[in-house]
């Protein structure tokens, strides 16, 4: 009789505590309970994403521990074919994954602009800077600088170019020595690398010389910082150019031979956008990881084991704003979310800027 | 058992004729043997009247039920004609004991288990093979698959049994007692058979009554003895029994007799042709019936003996003159050189 | 029921499965916009889109290449490997057959990541050959280097088809030729080769052919040099306007079927020419092989320098790669072993998912996929009627459309019909996209056993009584019992092996290890890659073993 009332209280005690901590975190509002409630009963939630598996791991896990009882089920596609997914899945009335999540941010803006987003005002506004949401629907979770990284043993002291107008010269003095070894961004066949060139054409005025110098050293073009980086670890490519500064860290931590730049004439700041989609199957879940990516936790998570960089500034470490904020100043260029971004997608401009890059391709 | 009748059946394979019209019929009781070379569409009638193959013209029935009508438009499947076919090769089932493959037939007309194996074991037993039911075909000798395809196709007591050259894939000394065999079976069973061969002597032997076939048309039909001694045409006269052949012209030929010349010698024979004197005649005698003389008389002819051959019962003698081979038969053998060899007139057949 | 319903039946079921996604792939090809897009209008917009590109041209045109290099080379060396191996007297015959084999059944993925790895620029081989000359010879990043790799990873289709024609031949002719005094090389120029011209034609049409399909080869080698064909073009257009452009992609897969369609029938036709020149089978006589006297150890070489470059250096490169933490120039091989990334494997529930599929699809997948195909083969069986021809043709449709025009196409069906979209994420789509593809492969497997049950088997059930359906059902599938479980084993095998088809309905539920591969390949996670290779190539490897071992004969 006593074993058993110990255990009826034990279980009890357990279960409170169970619940408290899916209880809502500190400082979010009473009724956030009741999103919790209804994401358990939807029991997953989907998110569609450009972050590498391998990088959000330590976050899926985390927000797993947090609220135990909602599995994760991530995807991670590169940004057009999850663009594309997205909108042939809602077009179709398919009903869409409730995270999506993508470095692509003009698509994801475009998405937005669309209506595909459903408008959700997180606790964690107030906690983000002011260029990282808009309309309420679309929120920038990390604050990522735009790296170059250069292979350490292969490259000679000298060369390391330190800001855009260095490398430029670098390309131009040395083609012969470079060529081929250098890699980039392919913005023909990766909305990032679409993105990266039309923002550094609105920060650098020798943006389309660079270009061309990148094309006549024969530049290798990729649609992943996964592989550019595999190939300037292993001495195949020397210099990548345009690498998020979240991989370029992580990778640098497994391989002290990977050097990583942030270049001192500017260094273009972008940010993963999340929004909640209008068609998802778990909306309350959607929430739920939306606010936990946002959160402090989150981003400590983000900031320190995922690989990326947090853009909260009471988030402490080196892959911070603050972190950024100290090795390059004022000259950090953050991409703000909003519906400037959508120059980039007019068909016309689309096309005028490939076929002027086609031949920067040729050196011309 | 009723009667099956087969009336002026056609049947085209591809773009070639094999039937052009055939009629035959097979009262209860009786065993028909199909006979004729190859080509002549013995098989391709049998499988006919199974099912298995589909003229384009006549009729089929076995008493009032039609098989087959082009001119109405019937055309019953072959499952549904309740017929047993024995195949040349037996096509048993590799995969089946031997129970299995006879019970079949009964298995698909929905008998009862105990009743199956009550019959089963009785068919099994009247073919002498009552102790191989749980073997596999694979296991068996030839004579047995043999017994075991002939089971197959009697155990759900079909009008007419048809077996498709059931003996040819025996060895000669096998086949001989096989047909004696059979001729039993189907007699004490009181069956109606059709049987298909190429080979005369077992068509004689084992059928009622023969029919001969010859480029998808019945050239003769009849008893064997019939068939044998009175042959219609040329063609039957050759395809039956052992024969020589004399090519002359007719000098004569009136009351049932003709007279053939050849080699400025004059044969008198029975007459099979309508012809006047002048035209081409051939003349058919069996080699048994040829005998040999010392000296000239009527109806010889002067040869000389080229080889004699030894064939265990008897002697086999080959005369030549000139173009012409005559073989005799002989209980011993003759001195090479001149011999004269004689015709006896109511043996030659003259066309 | 009546045959004729469940023939009707089939070919009704076969032929929706086989056109639906082929019109819809048409009908998107002739509108403005992807098909769910509400401003999409009837219009050659789309076509005079990609026919102005110069890059679809530069792609066509590289793809004929490439088609064309490879059958150059993969003709006279399987032609002369089929000589070799069933002709002469080369020794180790036995042991080296099944190993020639292998290239066909291992993805080809792997082995571009294996000779990326073996001889990539910084690749372990090459830095070995830096140490030794100074320098690197060769260069994997080429046009030439693809088309040789591609050309190389062919022979072994030459061979089955030259071989199988080579044995049966009489051997009468040949030693005709010796005994008038010609040597092993005449004979095999003058008498051999003329008789099983019609195979070779037909394997070299097939090798061209195959060259329109490639994809996983020029994906990861053309990539880095922007050499594109058609397929991998078909991979870029995707983000050409920014937005689906569904619409371009049809007219390139249109165009992709424009080739493939004509040389499939043309296959067909050389198929039957070379099958008229096989003399009557089963003369049971044991033939003498031709001695090659001192050449012999010379062809050995010859056939062991092209398993190890086809075979060893791609997978051996692989599989060092996954055992290795890091790799490059200056870097000590020994010091870096681990077993990591293995473990890595099982960090991520994708993957460890995309491996249980990858089995799964293979055997489960597999034995329901030769259920389908023997279904649809009993019913054409035995069947004389025109209808089988358009069996036939139907058959032939997928065969035409790459894997992974296919997947595509699969996908626009289960989006264009919300009746299927529950299954879109589940395995049953990819397990259908797979069945559709390799339908004609897997009928031809069933057919040729189907035809081994002699006529008069079924002959005898029916005038013992039994209906059509019966038969097939108490004779013939007994019958070919043995013959569908080595279709099983061979389909299980290309199932494991697939990787193009899977690629655009690759979700959460859907992963496979080759569509994995493609994916993690794409984000750089070469660790990944490696380790998740090599277990595709043990799953191969242990199917491979298992149908040698039970004497399936792996000439499909």
């Amino acid at each position: 009789m006593r074993h058993a009332i110990s255990a009826i209280f034990t279980a009890t005690v357990l279960a409170l505590n169970g619940t408290a901590l899916a209880q809502a975190p500190q400082g979010y509002p009473a009724d956030y309970a009741k999103i919790v409630d209804a994401a358990k009963k939807e029991g997953k939630v989907v998110i569609s994403s450009t972050t590498d598996a391998v990088a959000a791991n330590p976050l899926l896990k985390d927000f797993e521990t947090l609220y135990p009882g909602i599995k994760v089920e991530y995807s991670d596609l590169n940004s057009t074919e999850l663009y594309n997914r997205f909108i042939a899945e809602a077009a179709a009335n398919n009903g869409t994954a409730d995270v999506i999540w993508s470095s692509a941010m003009d698509l994801q803006v475009k998405l937005v602009a669309d209506g595909h987003a459903a408008a959700y005002a997180s606790p964690e506004i107030k906690s983000l800077p002011k260029w990282a949401v808009w309309k309420d629907s679309a929120y920038g979770t990390t604050y990522e600088p735009i790296t170059f990284v250069y292979n350490k043993r292969l490259v000679p002291e000298a060369d390391v170019p330190k800001d855009h107008t260095d490398l430029l010269k670098l390309l131009n003095a040395k083609t012969d020595f470079y060529k081929g070894k250098i890699t980039a961004y392919d913005p023909e066949r990766s909305g990032v690398g679409y993105l990266f060139c039309n923002a550094d054409i609105k920060d650098f005025p020798q943006a389309w010389d660079l270009f061309r110098a990148m094309g006549k050293a024969q530049a290798k073009l990729y649609t992943s910082a996964g592989a550019m980086m595999e190939r300037v670890t292993s001495g195949e490519h020397l210099i990548a150019y345009g690498v998020f500064g979240s991989y370029a860290l992580g990778r640098s931590k497994k391989d002290p031979n990977l050097g990583i730049i942030l270049p001192k004439d500017y260094t273009m700041v972008t940010s993963r956008v999340a929004f909640i989609s209008k068609h998802a199957k778990s909306p309350n879940a959607g929430k739920l990881f939306l606010d936990y990516i946002l959160s402090k936790r989150g981003q400590e998570i983000i900031a320190n084991k995922a690989d990326l960089y947090s853009l909260r500034s009471d988030v402490d470490g080196e892959a911070t704003i603050k972190g950024v904020t100290q090795l390059v100043g004022d000259k950090a260029r953050p991409v703000p979310i909003d519906q400037t971004l959508l120059e980039n997608l007019d068909q016309a401009k689309r096309l005028a800027f490939l076929s002027k890059w086609q031949q920067a391709k040729k050196g011309q | 058992m009723a009667e099956l009748i087969v009336k002026d059946v056609a049947l085209r394979l591809g773009d070639k004729e094999i039937l052009k019209g055939v009629s035959i019929s097979v009262p209860a009781g009786e065993v028909v043997a199909l006979l004729g070379p190859s080509g002549s569409g013995k098989t391709t009638l049998l499988r006919a009247i199974a099912g298995l193959e589909t003229p384009h013209q006549g009729s089929i029935a076995i008493g009032n039920t039609p098989f087959f009508d082009a001119a109405r438009g019937i055309e019953l499947p072959a499952e549904k004609r309740g017929l047993g076919l024995v195949f040349q090769s037996y096509a048993l089932w590799p995969h089946r004991t031997v129970f299995d493959n006879v019970a079949y037939g009964l298995k698909l007309r929905g008998v009862a288990a105990e009743e199956i194996k009550t019959r089963v074991e009785k068919t099994l037993s009247q073919i002498g093979l009552g102790q191989l039911a749980a073997r596999y075909p694979h296991q068996l000798s030839g004579g047995q698959q043999q017994r075991v395809a002939i089971a197959r196709a009697l155990v759900y007591e079909p009008p007419v049994i048809l077996l498709d050259e059931p003996l040819s894939n025996l060895d000669a000394k096998l086949r001989e007692e096989a047909r004696a065999w059979l001729r039993t079976l189907i007699v004490t069973l009181g069956l109606s058979a059709i049987h298909v061969t190429h080979d005369q002597v077992e068509a004689m032997a084992i059928a009622d009554r023969v029919v001969l076939l010859d480029a998808g048309l019945v050239a003769q039909e009849g008893a064997p003895t019939a068939l044998y001694n009175e042959p219609a045409t040329l063609f039957a006269a050759e395809f039956m029994g052992a024969n020589n052949r004399l090519t002359g012209t007719l000098a004569g030929n009136s009351n049932g007799r003709a007279t053939i010349e050849l080699f400025g010698e004059r044969l008198s024979g029975m007459s099979r042709t309508k012809a006047a004197a002048g035209a081409k005649a051939t003349g058919i005698i069996r080699i048994e019936r040829v005998r040999c003389a010392s000296s000239a008389g009527p109806n010889r002819l002067k040869m000389q003996l080229k080889a004699p051959m030894y064939l265990g019962e008897r002697w086999e003698l080959v005369f030549a003159h000139e173009n012409l081979t005559v073989r005799a038969y002989a209980p011993a053998p003759l001195n090479p050189g001149e011999h004269y060899v004689e015709f006896p007139p109511d043996a030659l057949w003259v066309f | 029921m009546p045959i004729v319903v469940y023939r009707l039946l089939v070919l009704g079921v076969t032929t929706l499965v086989v056109v639906a996604p082929l019109s819809l792939v048409v009908y998107q090809s002739f509108l403005t916009a992807p098909f769910f897009d509400p401003s999409a209008r009837v219009g050659l917009l789309a076509y005079s889109f990609v026919l102005a590109d110069s890059d679809f041209w530069q792609a066509f045109w590289t793809t004929v290449a490439i088609a064309a290099g490879m059958a150059a080379i993969a003709v006279p060396l399987g032609a002369l490997l089929a000589f070799l191996m069933v002709r002469t007297d080369v020794p180790g015959r036995k042991y080296l057959e099944p190993l020639i084999l292998i290239p066909i059944f291992v993805s080809a993925v792997v082995i571009a990541f294996g000779y990326v790895v073996a001889i990539g620029p910084v690749g372990i081989f090459s830095t070995l050959a830096k140490d030794i000359f100074g320098f690197v010879p060769w260069n994997l990043y080429s046009l030439l280097a693809l088309i040789v790799i591609a050309g190389l990873t062919h022979v072994p289709h030459v061979y089955l088809y030259s071989a199988a024609a080579l044995r049966g031949l009489s051997t009468d002719l040949e030693e005709a030729a010796r005994v008038s005094g010609a040597n092993p090389f005449r004979v095999a120029v003058s008498v051999s080769l003329p008789m099983i011209l019609p195979a070779i034609l037909f394997a070299g049409v097939l090798v061209f052919f195959l060259g329109f399909e490639l994809f996983g080869l020029p994906l990861v080698l053309g990539d880095p040099q922007d050499l594109l064909v058609l397929s991998t073009y078909l991979f870029k257009l995707t983000n050409k306007l920014g937005v689906p452009s569904y619409q371009l992609m049809a007219v390139v897969v249109v165009a992709i079927i424009a080739i493939t369609a004509p040389l499939v029938f043309m296959q067909r036709m050389l198929l039957r020419q070379a099958q008229r020149y096989v003399s009557v089978r089963g003369k049971g006589l044991k033939t003498q092989p031709l001695p090659l006297h001192r050449w012999r150890w010379v062809a050995f070489a010859g056939i062991v320098l092209w398993l190890f470059v086809t075979v060893v250096v791609p997978i051996s490169g692989i599989t060092l790669r996954s055992f290795v933490v890091t790799w490059g120039e200056g870097v000590r091989l020994l010091d870096v072993l681990t077993l990591d990334h293995y473990r890595e494997l099982t960090d991520y529930p994708n993957v460890v998912r995309g491996i249980f599929n990858t089995l799964g699809i293979g055997v489960i997948g597999g034995a329901v996929a030769v259920a389908c195909y023997t279904a649809i083969a009993l019913a054409v069986h035995r069947w004389n009627s025109g209808w089988t021809r358009l069996v036939d043709y139907l058959v032939m449709v997928p065969r035409a459309m790459p894997g992974l025009v296919a997947g595509l196409a699969l996908l626009w069906v289960f989006l264009f019909v919300p009746l299927l979209s529950p299954i879109k994420s589940t395995m049953v789509s990819i397990w259908l996209a797979y069945s559709i593809v390799w339908l004609a492969y897997g009928m031809r497997l069933v057919s040729g056993t189907l035809l081994q049950v002699a006529p008069e088997l079924e002959e005898a059930a029916r005038t013992a009584g039994a209906s059509d359906l019966r038969v097939k059902r108490d004779v013939t599938v007994p019958l070919i019992k043995y013959g569908m479980l080595a279709s099983w084993l061979l389909v299980f095998l290309i199932f494991v092996r697939e990787y193009s088809t899977g690629i655009y309905l690759l979700g959460p539920g859907t992963e496979v290890i080759g569509s994995l591969l493609v994916s993690l390949w794409g984000t750089g996670a070469v660790d990944l890659v490696s380790a998740l290779s090599v277990v595709n190539v043990v799953m191969i490897g242990v199917g491979l073993a298992v149908a040698v071992r039970l004497g399936v004969r792996l000439h499909g």
